[in-house]
């Protein structure tokens, strides 16, 4: 037989994933517990965009992806997509919320007190470049106050509805499996609002902040203050069977209200899985702009929510690095014809001195 | 009784990757989809151990309809051998146990992308296209809600305005794939970026096509002898690619979609883009027993 099937392709694949994996070298238990105990921020948003909260994997996702955080997702989401939904947690409020950090913008102090708990905020921004001298870097030992604040804390919303300044909603009573799951279903237009939050949460930080950055400059009707930003441990309540409630652990959370000024007060709100405040300060802000009449599309719910999905925004990008021969074949026919067309015509004019009238039917 | 025996052994994925509950969903959209020729339906669109817009939509049908028993073709542009066609046959083979093959023929599920075989297909094959953008009516309503009260509507003015200015500006329709079709003469639909010489092989075709968009998570189909007809004007007649009269430089074969191949000297050659039916022919020149099936077009045209 003179001609031989090529396979070339299914040899290059190979060698091409075995290249890249080679140069990430093994990945052992001890670089998988450094990478979760080195960059718990990194894991917190690997978790939050994955909707998965398992730090030992998204650990061992961001090991194996060499920290390409959109292969890190897709590797996570991917697993999680085949596990079975088993039990719907019990509703946590505000107040369950075990806070380690809970501050507001509207107020100069609040029910609780302000807790600035963990945070980088009011640090100078300096490398500490002796570490890499051979220097270790040690921490200041943190004084504890004299009086430990409470673990739960209350919520800010309740003073306010109190105060008659927001209308309170009556919360609904729906039964667990009867609540919407935007990983078991499609998201369709206008989205339910339990769709909206479930796709704030799961967002692509970066995509999110972007859109929402736009909506804070100016491309955007609402100027939004950030009525509460809670960084905290949130209790994984279960219902047994015989109707025992009981703890199967804790996640981080973050979670944000802004309130507009603009006509009444009005909320937003966002929250997701571990501890990533900008994402939840942008997610908070276009929930609220997007609830406004006549959106930019920097808020519109449908631009939003498309456009911040990071495995699909991401694969797609990505895919233009695939052939696209036939259809660019395709086009190249059509653009050849008119380009015929035109010599023909020219051809024409030159020979009749003055333009014919087009009575030939109009080919394809 | 043991709780043992109440529970299967544990592993680490499901057949054909995807849980049951996702199969089911996935058999009740595509069922619907079925029902309602050219609809698009809407369905949760799972993740896969592949990237979103590499193919997600068709892989996820593909995975619901495998069997143990299941012939699976795989194709890229036309060609087996591409590389993302390799590694989607690689992973149905991996989690389905199916038997991959490269023969049209031989196939139950053909998964392509961009291309519908050269060869018939038959009633009991499936045809799954794979698709980025379901909307035909995206360019003109990018908001997907208000496209789908056009559908709804069955309003699709905007549609035949677009090819009218094409014409208008340019003298041609310059439309060259995913071309909009009517199907079962109600919904018009994108038959998925195949060229147009593949459009009419769709109409009262005798195998299912189920086209699926992952990432856009819609999933729509032409079931078997169910019109598709190219949106064209009663005076301007639809036209395929010029490739009637182009030769196969490897395989001599003439009058088949082509893939044009720039030469060092300015010109072109041409080879077949359906590459599996190219093989056959150059077997069957080097008298190896080898079954070509009917094919759609016969000396470049249509019957």
């Amino acid at each position: 037989m003179a001609y031989v099937a090529t396979r070339g392709g299914e040899y290059a694949i190979e060698q091409a994933e075995r290249l890249f994996r080679s140069d990430l070298g093994p990945i052992t238990r001890e670089r998988v517990e450094a990478v979760r105990t080195g960059l718990p921020y990194l894991i917190d948003r690997v978790m939050g965009e994955a909707s998965l909260y398992e730090p030992d994997l998204a650990a061992l996702a961001l090991a194996q992806a060499g920290g390409d955080l959109y292969e890190a997702i897709l590797l996570l989401r991917a697993y999680r997509t085949t596990q079975p939904r088993i039990a719907v947690a019990e509703p946590v409020g505000q107040t369950d919320l075990f806070t380690v950090r809970l501050i507001s913008a509207a107020f100069k102090d609040i029910p609780g007190g302000q807790i600035l708990g963990p945070t980088l905020d009011y640090s100078h921004r300096l490398l500490q470049v002796d570490v890499l001298k051979g220097e270790d870097y040690v921490p200041e030992p943190v004084i504890p106050a004299a009086k430990p604040a409470p673990a739960t804390q209350p919520s800010l919303t309740s003073w306010q509805k109190a105060q008659g300044l927001i209308p309170g909603h009556a919360a609904q009573d729906v039964a667990p499996d009867d609540i919407p799951d935007l990983t078991r279903e499609p998201l369709l237009f206008p989205a339910a609002r339990a769709h909206k939050l479930q796709s704030l949460a799961r967002s692509d930080t970066g995509g999110t902040l972007a859109l929402g950055y736009a909506t804070m400059r100016g491309y955007s009707s609402v100027h939004p203050t950030v009525n509460e930003l809670r960084l905290a441990e949130a209790p994984v309540r279960m219902r047994h069977p015989c109707g025992t409630v009981f703890s199967a652990g804790r996640v981080r959370v973050s979670q944000t209200e802004v309130i507009s000024k603009a006509r009444e007060l009005e909320l937003g709100f966002s929250a997701t899985f571990g501890w990533n405040e900008v994402k939840v300060i942008a997610a908070a802000t276009l929930d609220l702009a997007s609830s406004q009449p006549n959106p930019h599309p920097a808020a519109n719910e449908e631009f939003v929510l498309y456009h911040t999905e990071p495995v699909e925004s991401s694969g797609f990008c990505i895919h233009f690095k695939l052939p696209h021969y036939v259809t660019f074949q395709s086009s190249l026919d059509a653009l050849r014809r008119v380009k015929a067309d035109k010599s023909a015509d020219a051809a024409k004019t030159a020979v009749n001195e003055k333009p014919a009238a087009r009575q030939e039917e109009v080919a394809l | 009784m043991k709780l043992q025996e109440l529970t299967k052994p544990w592993v680490a994925f499901n057949y054909g990757f995807l849980d049951e509950s996702a199969k089911r969903e996935m058999r009740r959209r595509i069922l619907k989809a079925i029902a309602v020729p050219g609809y698009q339906v809407p369905y949760a669109s799972r993740e896969v151990p592949i990237a979103r817009g590499w193919g997600t939509g068709g892989l996820q049908v593909t995975l619901t309809l495998l069997k143990p028993t299941s012939v699976v073709k795989v194709i890229d542009q036309g060609s087996d051998d591409s590389v993302n066609a390799s590694s989607i046959r690689k992973f149905v083979g991996r989690v389905g146990g199916a038997v991959e093959t490269e023969d049209t023929m031989a196939a139950t599920i053909i998964q392509s992308r961009h291309r519908i075989p050269e060869e018939k297909l038959r009633e009991d094959q499936i045809l799954v296209l794979q698709v980025p953008d379901p909307e035909p009516l995206r360019a003109v309503q990018p908001d997907l809600s208000v496209a789908r009260e056009m559908h709804g509507d069955a309003d699709y003015g905007q549609l035949w305005l677009v090819l009218y200015e094409q014409l208008v500006k340019s003298g041609r329709i310059m439309q060259g794939s995913s071309y909009p079709s009517m199907v079962n003469r109600r919904h018009v639909m994108t038959p998925s970026p195949i060229p147009r010489w593949d459009v009419p092989k769709l109409n009262q075709a005798d195998h299912l096509t189920i086209l699926s968009a992952g990432r856009e998570k819609r999933i729509f189909a032409v079931p078997p002898y169910t019109s598709v007809e190219p949106l064209v004007f009663d005076d301007v007649p639809y036209r395929v690619e010029d490739h009637q009269d182009k030769t196969c430089y490897r395989s001599n074969v003439t009058g088949f979609f082509m893939n044009e191949l720039p030469q060092d000297d300015g010109s072109s050659q041409y080879e077949l883009s359906d590459s599996h039916f190219g093989i056959k022919h150059i077997r069957k020149s080097e008298a190896e027993p080898v079954a070509i099936g009917e094919t759609w077009y016969n000396n470049g045209k249509m019957d």
